[in-house]
């Protein structure tokens, strides 16, 4: 049985009085430990849909089943229980914290707010995670503007893997990041999968990146879905015509293509 | 450069925190250097100033001390001032949190409320409190804090609006934190700074209104007042118009000194949150 599924969703922008579809009847789902990657042009519709799967906005139609339940009819205390099973790590690491808080602060939050350790048991919780993502226990006591962008990912993963998620929607998690942690960080993101067996939401406009770590890929242009299906033969054999236009656009990943046999 | 040198080298700002330490040490030092009663009779009445050196400044209408008045009157003026200006920042930035954080049917409620306390003029709101419920200090506070506190809630809500729409909100959100924690621990401090730059305007305008109450007789009749102090000389100006220029001359240089030192606080705080 698939982890989440989306089924029909739609989500309409009101503006000058006519109703522009941001996002016009996606389908798509995934399974337990599996990475689906969101691509397409800017202005396709990628970040809404997460935060529409984060109910962070309320689509207009469709159904969100998320863990076999339906995610859409949560609310109040219920939903914000829920939560702790599906979480985020957003583009710009700085933007992603409040800027008062300390890494101790960010990461004890979430372990608080769900109840997973006791006030006294919680120091040891936030060390073990910032060891988890490959940080040392020290940095607790830092305050997140003082720490480099690469680290401060890092923390938003780790506050992400916090509560123990099936699924971790990830918009456009690396993008900001230059290319030597990019890699540090997905080779993170590729252990955590092995270990945890979480889920990834990709969301990316980097079709290298997606080849590369993806399962499956979802193509969108103009809030529908173009094309979708395995990440490899998408990419490397686009039919639809955004897709070719976004692959053509990459002018790396030609290179990849003819050095990479399959 | 630390804010505190960055401080000391405007000398505007200098001066006012001058100004508001001479006026803190006279609150402070009251009842040591005029103990007991400031309104009671200490000597011949309406003597003028620098004529008898026990008497400094000479006596009111009544033969009451007007050094003493001036020093017990620096306590009405700044715990007034101060403890209005608190209660409108606080009023107003809480209001105005939850009236941006919350939007829709609750953000019309408050900011209705607020127009409406807006358009009274805030001094006829006040007068008219006092009036109905009776002069006293606490009475004069909430008064004064009345009129206010529309100012904060606005600058609170028009930054909330914008602090709202920001990821980490959205990634409060995320880990499920309740509303009221994500609009008090998560937006409100974020949101403080434009509403603090406020403060030395306010402080000082509630400690001229204090002033402008006490002058029309609506202060607390029990203590001595700057204002109350100017009206009872107003009855002797022609003969004796120290009685309301001593007093005059202490507000003008408080409001001066909380205006000058507040804003000096504020520029000096605001370089440093740029460079960080």
């Amino acid at each position: 049985m698939s982890l989440l599924t989306v089924s029909n969703l739609t989500k309409r922008y009101r503006r000058d009085k006519k109703a522009i579809a941001a996002i016009d009847d996606v389908s798509f789902h995934i399974d337990p430990g599996e990475t689906l990657a969101l691509a397409g042009p800017s202005g396709s519709g990628k970040s809404t849909i997460a935060r529409l799967v984060l109910r962070l906005i309320e689509p207009d139609a469709g159904r969100i089943d998320f863990e076999g339940n339906d995610f859409l009819a949560l609310s109040g205390a219920a939903l914000r229980a829920r939560r702790a099973r599906l979480q985020m790590v957003f583009q710009d690491p700085l933007a992603a914290f409040n800027p008062r808080a300390t890494v101790a602060r960010v990461l004890d939050d979430p372990l608080r707010i769900h109840g997973i350790a006791s006030r006294s048991e919680r120091p040891r919780r936030v060390a073990e995670l910032l060891e988890r993502v490959g940080l040392t226990a020290d940095l607790a006591t830092r305050a997140i503007h003082e720490i480099s962008g690469g680290q401060r990912q890092r923390v938003a993963i780790a506050r992400a893997i916090a509560t123990k998620p099936s699924l971790i929607v990830l918009d456009e998690a690396v993008s900001a990041l230059d290319v030597s942690v990019r890699g540090q960080i997905l080779d993170l993101l590729l252990d955590l999968q092995r270990q945890e067996r979480i889920a990834y939401l990709f969301i990316s406009h980097d079709l290298g990146v997606i080849r590369a770590i993806a399962h499956r890929v979802v193509l969108l242009d103009a809030g529908q879905v173009a094309e979708s299906g395995d990440a490899r033969t998408v990419i490397d054999a686009p039919q639809s015509a955004i897709g070719k236009a976004l692959v053509a656009a990459v002018p790396r990943l030609n290179r990849i293509i003819r050095q990479d046999p399959t | 450069m630390s804010p505190l040198r960055r401080f000391l080298r405007a000398p505007e700002a200098v001066a006012g925190a001058i100004l508001l330490a001479a006026l803190i040490a006279m609150a402070l030092s009251a009842s040591l250097l005029f103990p007991g009663d400031p309104q009671a009779i200490a000597g011949p009445a309406l003597l003028p100033p620098f004529q008898d050196w026990s008497l400094p400044l000479g006596t009111d209408r009544l033969g009451r001390n007007v050094l003493a008045e001036l020093f017990h009157g620096a306590r009405t003026s700044l715990a007034v001032g101060l403890a209005a200006a608190a209660a409108a920042l606080v009023v107003g930035a809480v209001i105005g949190t939850l009236a941006g954080f919350a939007g829709g049917l609750v953000d019309e409620v408050l900011m209705r409320i607020t127009d409406a306390f807006q358009t009274v003029p805030s001094f006829l709101l006040a007068l008219a409190f006092v009036s109905v419920v009776g002069p006293s200090l606490g009475v004069v506070v909430i008064a004064i804090a009345l009129g206010t506190w529309t100012g904060p809630s606005r600058v609170a809500r028009a930054e909330v609006l914008s602090i709202r729409e920001r990821d980490y909100v959205a990634g409060a959100r995320v880990i499920g934190m309740h509303p009221m924690a994500i609009a008090f621990r998560e937006v409100l401090p974020n949101a403080l700074p434009p509403v603090l730059a406020m403060s030395s305007v306010i402080v000082a305008a509630a400690i001229l209104t204090e002033a402008a109450l006490s002058f029309l007789g609506l202060g607390d009749p029990n203590r001595v007042t700057w204002g109350g102090m100017i009206s009872e000389g107003r009855t002797v100006l022609r003969t004796a118009p120290f009685l309301s220029i001593v007093p005059g001359i202490a507000l003008v240089l408080t409001v001066l000194g909380v205006y000058l030192a507040g804003e000096g606080i504020v520029e000096t705080t605001a370089v440093r949150r740029g460079l960080s």
